[in-house]
């Protein structure tokens, strides 16, 4: 049997020698910029690669060069395949892959933005992760722009918004600040009467240059600033982020934290989950449901408040493993509360897919069909809701997930149903997990013991199927072993695009519902 | 002796102050069961008031856009909704001001306040007026000829248009279970939900622009003016349940203005009003809220109830 490298390096058409296993389950191949469509292609094409995030990082201090990586998951090998590229400071552009692959989109925008690293033959290369207003040449990024520079606004609303024309067709602009708790966004509707014909996003408004402040940070407490990334994805980007320094530092996590981890992760998924199924039945006025699921999470988390001490589960990763132990008392309590909470949790879906008036509005609302999803490289709850069988959880198996029984539930409808159901579904499978860890703890310590310094100049990827979909941190070192760039993908950034297709077609009230079944992070995209 | 002139402005303020002491009430008690359906404590009875009042003290805050259309909406639509309880016989089997009209001039009342709010909605530019506006006179336009239908229905059965002789007649005959009561029942009651913006045909209690329909046209009022919408709104809602227990339920209401007779009827009245909004309650808390393009459907059945209603009233 030939080994991933050779399949792959053959299916490329590179030498086998050329691509490196830097680490379990992560082939590094480095090439020629130019090379990178073609590479592209060949990725997609024989190897079913999908793209998962695509950065740039400044290596000009150690090699005078820029950096471009390439993120592939590829399931059929269980590895992720990271193509790299030198760019050159004089030249500083690159050939892109937007065109052919849109996910590559927002990516080689945002390289563009805070590089100034130039996509060739993008069809809009305009700016996305900063706004106009933030001057050109100012690329905040780059290490020789430094963390509390002061930028001057550049005065002025000159955002390129796409005009919608034609007899009775008008503009609906919503947000940046809307009613009720949520982050802000720029919808535009393009709508003729009620069915929207168009929509257009502008997010980037909670932009916090998070990427930057990790660079200053010691890594140990890079941990808390990526718990804060997006604050419903509280362990599934620490536990990327812890990932990623435990791959660096080639830390071994004991069996029991590992398990915690899992623990950890699932109740992070039901609680989201039951959130959003509420969230669904508010936006369409089912009071009663709508209720109930916030009360099964309310008790969630309260449960989760006594047993980790911390409601949203704030605190509990370790770098090396998780900070808190499970006693047997949490354990017995944890398990009272799930039996329960899966009774109740069957009435509510009953409840919900037995009443004509709520199916009859989720039906067929906001369909993204399964090219579209696969186009666009959507990713977790709504790629398995349109039909795209992937979970990281079982694609590139991390912590315990390898030694569990589970499913990977897979809608086809694309709607809003579908988005629904496949939560449903995915807290049913999560309980079935915690059943089956919670009674097999492994007896060995939780956390393993940190070195004092990573590795220098090495790099690895961390990654987490969380709730909404993977997170992946890449973290890289500089000469001393200090964090040198982290890369963070949530999943929002590759969901949004699915939105805008989904959305047009639909009517305007229609449009909360179908927003609320993605439920996509401002935060987490905006970073 | 007193004028009879005096007689009936005093009867109308009374009547009319009685119905904006009243209305608050009613709202707050229907969210009050809904919370109640849904494990919640709610708010506490005197809610509504204390709303308004907050509401009253404070500044309006207008769009710099907004002309005297803007400022003179709320305030026609008040002034419709509390001239539109003169025309009802809520207590006693006489409405104040019933030599001025009757059933048509209580639905042009109504559609003169309802046509004020739309115009002040569009008068501002902001989109979220404009898509309430257009998406209230939809659903008004079928819900209007409905209402007057299931109305009709009613005044075939005492041969008059007039409210006031209406109910005195229906008080005469007693209860009656005739299938045209019971349809135009089922088809106005279909009009009140959609008429006072509640589950299925509006959510009153959401924070989503992009789904609103009476909330969207009064989204920029603030203050006083929105106190004024408020009121009024809730004005209707009591006299939408006035107007369909003294037509279908004409049982306890006041002939004499005796005292005793006047609180058989307070009594009788009240009972009566608090169990349709049991009914209401129910309904917002057993439906998800329709499709937009669904709500014409619903009262599109209601119009056809009324049209059977009116149809059997010929057999």
């Amino acid at each position: 049997m030939r080994s991933n490298a050779a399949t792959v390096a053959a299916a490329l058409q590179v030498p086998e020698e050329d691509i490196r296993e830097g680490r379990p389950g992560e082939l590094v191949l480095d090439v020629n910029a130019q090379a990178l469509p073609g590479l592209a292609d060949r990725v997609s094409q024989e190897l079913e690669g999908r793209l998962m995030s695509l950065f740039a990082s400044d290596e000009r201090d150690q090699t005078a060069q820029f950096r471009l990586h390439y993120v592939w998951s590829l399931p059929r090998f269980q590895t992720f395949l990271l193509l790299s590229a030198p760019i050159n400071p004089a030249r500083p552009s690159f050939p892109s892959i937007a065109a052919k692959y849109p996910a590559a989109n927002w990516f080689e925008r945002e390289v563009m933005d805070l590089y100034g690293l130039v996509p060739d033959g993008h069809p809009n290369p305009t700016r996305v992760a900063l706004h106009e207003d933030w001057p050109d040449g100012a690329w905040a990024l780059r290490k020789d722009f430094p963390e509390d520079r002061n930028v001057p606004r550049v005065p002025g609303d000159h955002h390129p918004f796409r005009p919608v024309t034609g007899e009775g067709v008008f503009e609906v602009p919503v947000g940046p600040v809307h009613a009720g708790i949520i982050e802000p966004g720029h919808f535009r509707f393009g709508v003729a009467g009620e069915p929207v014909l168009y929509l257009q996003l502008r997010l980037f408004y909670v932009h916090k240059g998070i990427e930057k402040r990790f660079e200053r940070l010691p890594w140990r407490h890079g941990l808390f600033l990526a718990e804060s990334i997006s604050g419903d994805t509280a362990v599934g980007h620490a536990l990327a982020f812890a990932h990623a320094i435990e791959r660096l530092g080639n830390l071994e996590v004991p069996p029991r934290g590992q398990a915690l981890r899992v623990i950890l992760l699932e109740l992070e998924r039901i609680y989201n989950h039951i959130a959003d199924i509420g969230a669904l039945a508010t936006d369409v006025a089912f009071t009663v449901p709508a209720s109930r699921a916030q009360a099964l999470r309310e008790g969630l988390v309260r449960t989760q408040d006594q047993v980790f001490g911390n409601r949203l589960l704030r605190g509990t990763i370790a770098v090396g493993g998780v900070k808190r132990d499970l006693l047997p008392e949490g354990r017995e309590v944890l398990r009272t509360h799930l039996r329960a909470f899966g009774k109740e949790f069957e009435r509510l879906i009953a409840l919900l897919v037995d009443a004509g008036t709520f199916t009859d509005r989720v039906d067929g609302t906001g369909i993204l069909t399964r090219q579209a999803a696969l186009d666009l490289g959507i990713v977790g709850v709504a790629a398995r809701a349109s039909g795209v069988d992937a979970d990281l959880r079982r694609d590139h198996p991390h912590d315990a997930y390898e030694s569990l029984q589970f499913k990977i539930p897979v809608e086809d409808g694309g709607d809003v149903r579908a988005r629904l159901m496949v939560r449903a579904r995915e807290v049913e499978q999560s309980l079935e997990i915690l059943d089956q860890i919670l009674d097999s703890l492994p007896d060995t310590t939780c956390a393993t013991e940190l070195p004092e310094h990573l590795p220098p100049r090495a790099s690895a990827l961390g990654w987490v199927e969380a709730w909404r979909g993977p997170c992946t941190h890449f973290v890289a070192t500089d000469e001393r072993g200090e964090i040198a760039r982290v890369k963070v993908t949530d999943p929002s950034f590759l969901n949004w695009p699915g939105l805008v297709h989904a959305v047009p077609g639909n009517i305007i009230p229609d449009f909360p519902v179908i927003n609320k079944s993605f439920n996509l992070s401002y935060s987490g995209n905006d970073r | 002796m007193i004028p009879d002139a005096f007689l009936t402005i005093g009867a109308s303020l009374l009547q009319a102050g009685g119905m904006l002491a009243a209305a608050p009430l009613l709202r707050t008690a229907i969210k009050k069961m809904k919370a109640r359906l849904q494990n919640r404590q709610g708010p506490p009875l005197l809610q509504g008031y204390y709303d308004l009042a907050k509401l009253i003290r404070k500044e309006p805050v207008r769009s710099e856009t907004a002309s005297w259309v803007y400022v003179a909406g709320p305030r026609v639509y008040f002034a419709a909704a509390v001239a539109a309880t003169t025309l009802v016989p809520v207590l006693v089997a006489v409405a104040p001001l019933e030599a001025a009209g009757g059933i048509l001039l209580l639905v042009g009342t109504l559609a003169f306040g309802r046509f004020a709010l739309a115009t002040a909605a569009l008068d501002t530019g902001s989109p979220f007026g404009g898509m309430g506006a257009s998406r209230d006179m939809t659903i008004a336009a079928l819900a209007e000829p409905a209402l007057m239908l299931g109305l009709f229905a009613q005044a075939l059965a005492a041969g008059t248009m007039n409210l006031g002789v209406l109910v005195r007649a229906l008080v005469q005959q007693g209860p009656s279970w005739h299938p045209s009561d019971l349809l135009a029942f089922a088809g106005l009651f279909i009009i009140v939900i959609a008429e006072t913006g509640r589950i299925p045909v509006d959510n009153p209690a959401t924070h989503l622009e992009l789904t609103m329909i009476h909330e969207a046209m009064v989204l920029e009022y603030a203050g006083p003016d929105l106190a004024l919408v408020e009121w009024a709104s809730a004005v209707k809602e009591l006299l939408y349940l006035t107007l369909l227990v003294n037509l279908f339920m004409p049982v306890g209401i006041a002939t004499s203005v005796e005292t005793e007779a006047l609180f058989v009827a307070l009594m009788a009245w009240t009972g009566k009003v608090f169990l349709l909004a049991i009914a209401v309650t129910v309904v917002e808390s057993t439906n998800a809220k329709l499709r937009l393009f669904r709500v014409p459907e619903l009262v599109s059945v209601s119009l056809g109830l009324a049209f059977l209603a009116l149809a059997i009233r010929f057999l």
